[in-house]
């Protein structure tokens, strides 16, 4: 595995007087696949939110640790949460376009990120959605709403408007959840080929989707990180017994 | 729980009594416009479209015993209805209105939903609701003993010297009664109205719209402009026609500020005015003692206009604001 391109240190997190989580310790290696896994309600979203600040924005969070970015401290005075967005992209577990074109979808965080010159901007839109499997399905129609799409294109449109502002890492909050297993495997498709240009981090719930894209494997339970490690190992020698008990389906 | 049979019925039921409500609702407004018609049906069949488009609002000399008579019908000798001046107030100091209310009361929208916590949001939505709800006369009553004054002192001759150069700032303040007062006033009792409705309906943008243009990198500001603003847009269209609406048949607080002028065509922004709505209140005591009726049934077609007016102005938006708000979080 290469380098650390995230490292948390002794991350907790609270929403007002309840721990979302605890002390968690990761370093998620550049350029690969790391999946989060666990059972409901058990920290995977409020994990990969505190990564790109998106937390800041839910009332009464508080949150202690350290979240290195390139070994930049990310809550550090001074930070700025949008510039930390832009480099550290989120899909969400519904998609989310915006109430506008296919077109301006994508060419909208470009734009704001002052990327000038329609020639320009279209280029940037058509590479994005080629990256996202889309292209050949919404080329002649780039000019209709974003929600004329099914959910799996508007979901493919989500991940290509994340790709269109070229973040290094991209954080996917089960991604594939709402979707029929057409659509759901051109998004691990989509997962593994991307991984060459950024560093992926993957909520699922599917064990198999999990073993199927992923490098490392995190797993997380009530808050707590309780094993990391390649995804081979996870899934067929886990050191924790209750890392065990999950992927083998005996709870969760 | 319901039995199986039962709920197609209660379903009936709750349909028919909402078919009720919003028959019974149509069937008043046009009972409304009926009812004005006939009353005004003299004045029309008396003034034509000259009514419309008359500067010059005379009710005629009612003790002498010579009558004028148009197309069949009788009034005072002298007798002249025309209420263009009334309709351009109207028109005007509505505009004015909303002009200055809209920046302010989306502003603030924005202010209670996006950037304060949430705990002031609340308290501070809670006043906005109390100011919509002030009745129309203390705030008459505030534009006669505030407004007007500082108008007249020192607004007035501050926006003569620094606008004058534009023509329709030129003119004498005079008392600071006027169109400027009129559309200041309107524009302090439509702000929260509009503003409220922009609450709600920027409410309704979806979290995880917004969250998805945080997530790309855009600050709040720029969330706001790619997300909330067009998910709101025709909503919050919709409450500024809703406020402009009120602010055509806004009667009494114009009445205490707009310097009642008849027979006088507004030439700047400070120029005195009369609206349709106060006309009709303030002429309604000399009308009463026209002998012919004919001074009444002017008065009752001014009413007619602007119901018309007011109804055009409504319906659309109306229906823009309850599709916005059944959207709600769908896909629009
Ligand atoms: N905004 C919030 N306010 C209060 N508590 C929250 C909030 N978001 C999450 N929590 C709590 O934090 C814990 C972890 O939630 P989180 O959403 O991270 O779980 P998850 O692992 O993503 O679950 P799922 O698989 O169902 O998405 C839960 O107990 C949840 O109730
Ligand atoms: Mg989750």
């Amino acid at each position: 595995m290469s380098q650390a391109k995230i490292k948390v240190e002794n991350l907790s997190l609270w929403y007002g007087a309840a721990q979302g989580l605890k002390d968690v310790s990761v370093e998620i290696g550049e350029h690969a696949v790391t999946a989060i896994i666990g059972p409901s309600g058990c920290g995977k979203s409020s994990f990969l939110r505190t990564l790109n600040r998106m937390n800041d924005h839910v009332p009464g969070t508080r949150l202690t640790g350290r979240v290195l970015l390139d070994g930049e401290d990310i809550y550090a005075r001074g930070q700025d949460p949008a510039r930390l967005r832009k480099r550290v992209g989120m899909v969400f577990q519904r998609p989310n376009p915006f109430p506008m074109t296919i077109y301006q979808n994508i060419a909208y965080g470009p734009r704001v990120h002052g990327q000038r010159g329609e020639a320009r901007l279209r280029e940037i839109v058509e590479q994005s959605l080629r990256r996202a499997a889309l292209w050949d399905e919404v080329r002649d129609k780039l000019q209709k709403s974003a929600f004329e799409l099914s959910g799996g294109q508007q979901q493919r449109l989500c991940i290509a408007r994340a790709l269109a502002v070229e973040p290094e890492v991209l954080l996917m909050d089960e991604p594939a959840s709402a979707l029929d297993p057409v659509a759901t495997s051109k998004i691990e498709e989509l997962i593994v080929n991307l991984k060459e240009s950024y560093t992926l981090i993957v909520v699922t719930h599917n064990m198999q989707q999990a073993g199927r894209i992923s490098d490392r494997t995190a797993f997380f339970l009530s808050g707590e990180l309780i094993e990391f490690g390649p995804t081979r190992d996870i899934f067929t020698r886990p050191r924790d017994r209750r890392t065990e008990d999950y992927v083998t389906g005996r709870f969760g | 729980m319901a039995t199986p049979g039962k709920v197609p019925i209660l379903d009936r039921a709750m349909r028919v009594a909402t078919g009720i409500v919003a028959g019974g609702a149509l069937v008043a407004m046009l009972a409304i416009f009926v009812f004005l018609l006939r009353d005004s049906w003299p004045s029309i069949q008396y003034n034509g479209g000259h009514f419309l488009t008359g500067i010059t609002w005379n009710i005629g000399n009612l003790y002498g015993n010579s009558m004028s008579s148009h197309n069949g019908v009788q009034a005072p000798a002298g007798a002249t209805y025309g209420i263009l001046p009334f309709i351009l107030g109207t028109l005007l100091s509505s505009l004015i209105a909303v002009v200055l209310a809209v920046p302010l009361a989306v502003g603030i929208g924005l202010l209670l939903v996006e950037y304060l916590p949430r705990r002031l949001g609340d308290s501070l939505s809670f006043i906005v609701e109390m100011l919509a709800g002030i009745p129309s006369v203390v705030i008459g009553l505030w534009g006669l003993a505030v407004l007007i004054p500082w108008i007249g002192r020192d607004f007035g001759p501050w926006l003569q010297a620094v606008l004058g150069f534009i023509p329709i700032f030129r003119g004498p303040v005079g008392s600071g009664q006027g169109l400027l007062a009129s559309g200041l006033v309107l524009a302090v009792m439509i702000t929260p109205i509009i503003a409220a409705t922009t609450r709600d309906v920027l409410r309704q943008t979806p979290r995880e719209t917004k969250e998805g243009a945080l997530g790309l990198g855009l600050t709040r500001w720029e969330m706001i402009r790619a997300v909330s603003l067009p998910w709101s847009a025709s909503g919050i269209f919709g409450a500024v026609i809703l406020g402009l609406g009120r602010a055509l048949g806004e009667t009494m607080a114009v009445l205490m500020v707009s310097g009642s002028a008849v027979n006088y065509l507004p030439q700047n922004i400070f120029s005195p005015i009369g609206t349709m709505a106060a006309t009709i209140v303030s002429q309604l005591d000399s009308a009463m003692t026209d002998p012919t009726g004919m001074a009444v049934h002017a008065l009752a077609e001014i009413a007619l206009v602007l119901f018309v007016m007011s109804v055009v102005v409504n319906v659309p938006a109306r229906i823009l604001l309850s599709s916005a708000v059944r959207r709600g979080g769908d896909a629009q």
